[in-house]
């Protein structure tokens, strides 16, 4: 009963931030984090348009059909999409589906037709089929290229430097919250690909429950660009015993992580991904994603050592400490953010859940304004 | 060498769930013959490569899992299978299998990490596809540049014999091919469900090679290690 309330009242405050004139677009941004966050896809049809500041009387012209002949990308996508089974409702009728598909790889070119210096890549299909099962095809294929301009515009450059680099923020952002666990997994030399397709798909190609995917789509809507890997980051974290208990190895670490639990608690990571992200903005962590890049041309040097190492035996410990041993005096970075690392701790843990997430979304909405290099100003009005 | 039915029958439910799923039978194996942890020393390291849709997750997975996947999605990244063996009768092998995402962009910024310490590497085309075929040259040269060393073993795997009415790469292309690039070529596929044997030999045969340290240029049979029902040949003929 209480929880119906509670839905009750959110749906109204919905209705109210929408019919206000002008559009309440920051109340809509703090219910699309706060939690269960839109509620419902009738929801969702209003409030994400207003999310991404997309006027819904002005779809773009659909013409996706004439593009297959022309697009240099049609091969690809149509491989994607016809493969891309699983992310249609388990019940759907195989003709329903394949219409829906048809107009998944028309959206897609599309956008890419109109945004020539956009590139496709796998996943973003993945992207795509979750505005589609939303809003359908015509709001779709605008929310998608604004998205795709702002959002998601890194992931589609001609190479994937830029992803890699964001992958690069997800090293130190755990290492903030939990050194032990950073060590462990850098010492496994794990990489960051287990992550890869969770960010650039913000997680639809690895949650098989739709309603999952798309309270997340909300969070990540209302927020910073970086949001997702903050996200990826507190799933880690979340799974710190499993992964410490793991054998400190690149593939024992790589294959516990990529397989994503099915039953996380959304809820509670979301408010947690928040919270970090209030704590450790991307620009104080900037030097340290750099850093990590320096960090990985080395591991290849000392990897020979750990190798020698756990021929011998199977010394986590001692690995792990050897491992502390080599880094640590060749990353003078490190000492300097290893000081307030406690405090910081300390600080996190208390804070915890507490943190009204109404001062969250507003410092989340906040410094957006601040970031980066392919971020625009207008997606925050 | 076959995996128990119940570990394939649970893969099978998680593959339904995730792409991501990896797979393990080294649990099974080590549980009968109660050995110690498996060193790294036993640890064999294959990556899979070639362009999108040519079968590299239908293969390690028929491989790993022992049958076809009821459906399988574009791989992002790098998904990894494993599977435990043994070789001569004795000695476990943990064979990883690093299935990698076959979209251009992929492999040129992120896939390098998972090049290092490789122990063999597995070139697969799509038989019904010609221009699979094709990228192979930069594949190989790809290859060359991630990897130090130069004499890891290296096999050309065709799939998807099965459709034989949809070949466009004829078979003496492909083993002059692979001739000029001293690789041993198998023609198979991951699919043919009366083929139980073939994706085994071949990654078996790969394992065998990398056990004995031979160079793997094939013109003799597998050693009597490897328990197979037939044994693989050097140029295969599709076994469909």
């Amino acid at each position: 009963a209480d929880f119906n309330a509670k839905r009750k009242k959110k749906v109204a405050e919905i209705h109210q931030a929408l019919n206000s004139d002008p559009t309440d677009v920051a109340a809509l941004r703090r219910m699309a984090i706060s939690e269960g966050g839109l509620l419902t896809d009738e929801i969702r049809r209003k409030v994400w348009p207003k999310l991404l500041n997309i006027n819904t009387n002005d779809p773009p012209p659909l013409s996706g059909k004439d593009l297959r002949q022309m697009s240099k990308d049609y091969q690809q996508v149509l491989l994607d999409v016809r493969r891309s089974l699983r992310r249609f409702p388990p019940g759907m009728p195989d003709e329903q589906r394949e219409g829906l598909q048809e107009e998944l790889i028309d959206i897609i070119l599309l956008i890419l037709e109109r945004n020539p210096q956009l590139h496709y890549y796998q996943g973003y299909h993945d992207i795509v089929v979750t505005f589609l099962l939303v809003v359908g095809e015509r709001l779709a294929a605008s929310l998608v290229e604004k998205l795709s301009t702002h959002h998601l515009r890194d992931f589609m450059d001609p190479t994937m430097d830029n992803t890699k680099h964001i992958l690069n923020y997800l090293m130190p952002i755990i290492d903030q919250v939990n050194p032990e666990l950073h060590d462990f997994m850098q010492s496994a030399e794990v990489g960051t690909i287990f992550a890869l397709s969770w960010l650039i798909t913000w997680f639809g190609h690895v949650l098989s429950d739709f309603r999952h995917v798309v309270r997340l789509y909300d969070f990540f809507l209302a927020c910073h660009p970086l949001m997702p890997i903050y996200f990826a980051a507190v799933i880690v974290l979340h799974r710190e015993q499993e992964v410490l208990d793991c054998d400190c190895d690149m593939a024992s670490v790589h294959h516990l992580l990529s397989q994503i639990p099915q039953d996380l608690p959304y809820e509670t990571l979301i408010s947690r991904a928040g919270d970090l992200f209030v704590q450790f903005p991307p620009s104080e962590l900037a030097r340290e994603a750099a850093a990590q890049q320096q960090a990985e041309r080395t591991a290849a040097s000392t990897f020979k050592d750990f190798e020698l190492a756990s021929a011998q035996q199977r010394p986590d410990m001692v690995l792990r400490q050897r491992f502390r041993g080599l880094l640590r005096p060749e990353d003078p970075t490190k000492d300097v953010l290893t000081k307030p690392r406690t405090n910081r701790f300390v600080k996190l843990a208390v804070m915890g859940l507490t943190v009204a997430l109404g001062a969250a979304a507003l410092a989340v909405v906040k410094s957006a304004l601040e970031w980066a290099p392919k971020f625009q100003l207008q997606l925050f009005p | 060498l076959r995996l128990s039915l119940g570990l394939a029958g649970r893969m099978g439910s998680e593959m339904e769930s995730s792409l991501e799923t990896s797979f393990s039978s080294s649990g099974a194996v080590s549980g009968t013959l109660g050995l110690l942890p498996p060193a790294r020393s036993r640890i064999f390291k294959i990556i899979v490569i070639g362009d999108s849709n040519v079968g590299k997750t239908c293969l390690t997975y028929r491989f790993c899992a022992g049958r076809f996947p009821d459906r399988t999605e574009a791989t992002i990244g790098v998904d990894f299978r494993e599977r435990a063996v043994e070789i001569d009768e004795e000695r476990i092998k943990e064979i990883q299998l690093w299935d990698t995402a076959g979209q251009e962009r992929f492999r040129k910024s992120m896939v390098q990490h998972y090049y290092r310490n490789v122990h063999a590497v597995v070139f697969v085309y799509d038989m019904t596809n010609v221009a699979s075929f094709h990228s192979l040259p930069s594949w190989i040269e790809e290859c060359k540049q991630h990897l130090l060393a130069n004499d890891i073993p290296r096999i050309l795997v065709g799939n998807k014999c099965d459709l034989r009415n949809a070949i466009q790469v004829p078979t003496d292309l492909a083993q002059k091919f692979a001739d000029a690039h001293s690789m041993p070529l198998f023609e198979t596929s991951a699919k043919n469900p009366n083929d139980n044997d073939h994706v085994e030999a071949i990654f078996m045969t790969l394992a065998h090679k990398l056990k004995s340290h031979k160079p793997l240029m094939l013109s003799q049979p597998p050693d009597s290690g490897i328990i197979l029902k037939t044994e693989p040949k050097p140029a295969v003929t599709c076994w469909c």
